[in-house]
């Protein structure tokens, strides 16, 4: 019953990883923080310039390209595009370094 | 002059050696640490690079190591009302 070879999916079966295919709201929640973290570091860099009168182009392609977190729509905050994938959607949190890196668009009509 | 105040809040650890380059060439080494650079397009670009990983804010003025410290210090819990002489 207990102990090392206590019969479990993962001990007996081999391989089993156990990613929940969504987000619990809590991650929902601190993804959401996170998005917002990066769009006020974006205003903050983009203040700054526009006060030097500075431009920069990386700044200019995001803020044409990239919706804020309050423009974006919850599937896309929660999930990301996947050819392979049922409905052909996978939840973010399956991309490696999702805290840390951005992922906001997706292919028109997926 | 006007400075970005940059803290480096999430770790580098893991990602790409551009990324951790970039955050070498800001100054950062490690987490909770905070640099100064100067509002410039250069310093916006680096900022841009790991903008997932940094708090940024603009400020007037460039703070010492000290300055820092001393913003960290928390309150000593006394303080003398009069200095008696021994």
């Amino acid at each position: 019953m207990f102990g090392a070879f206590r019969p479990t999916n993962a001990l007996f079966g081999g391989l089993l990883w156990k990613t929940p295919w969504r987000l619990s709201r809590f991650q929902k929640a601190r993804q959401r923080q996170r998005l917002r973290a990066v769009d006020a570091v974006v205003a903050t860099v983009d203040q700054a310039l526009a006060k030097k009168g500075e431009t920069l182009k990386a700044l200019d392609t995001w803020k044409a390209m990239m919706p804020t977190e309050g423009e974006m729509l919850p599937k896309d905050k929660y999930t990301m595009f996947d050819r392979k994938e049922k409905r052909y959607r996978k939840g973010i949190h399956k991309l490696p370094k999702w805290t840390r890196v951005s992922q906001r668009l997706n292919p028109p009509g997926y | 002059m006007s400075y970005f105040r940059i803290t480096l809040h999430r770790s580098a650890i893991g990602l790409p050696q551009r990324t951790r380059g970039v955050l070498a060439a800001l100054g950062l080494r490690k987490r909770n640490q905070t640099v100064f650079q100067p509002v410039t397009p250069d310093a916006a670009g680096m900022i841009m690079k790991v903008k997932e990983l940094v708090l940024v804010q603009e400020v007037d003025q460039a703070l010492t190591t000290k300055q820092l410290r001393e913003e960290r210090k928390p309150e000593p819990g006394f303080w003398v009302e009069k200095a008696v002489p021994r």
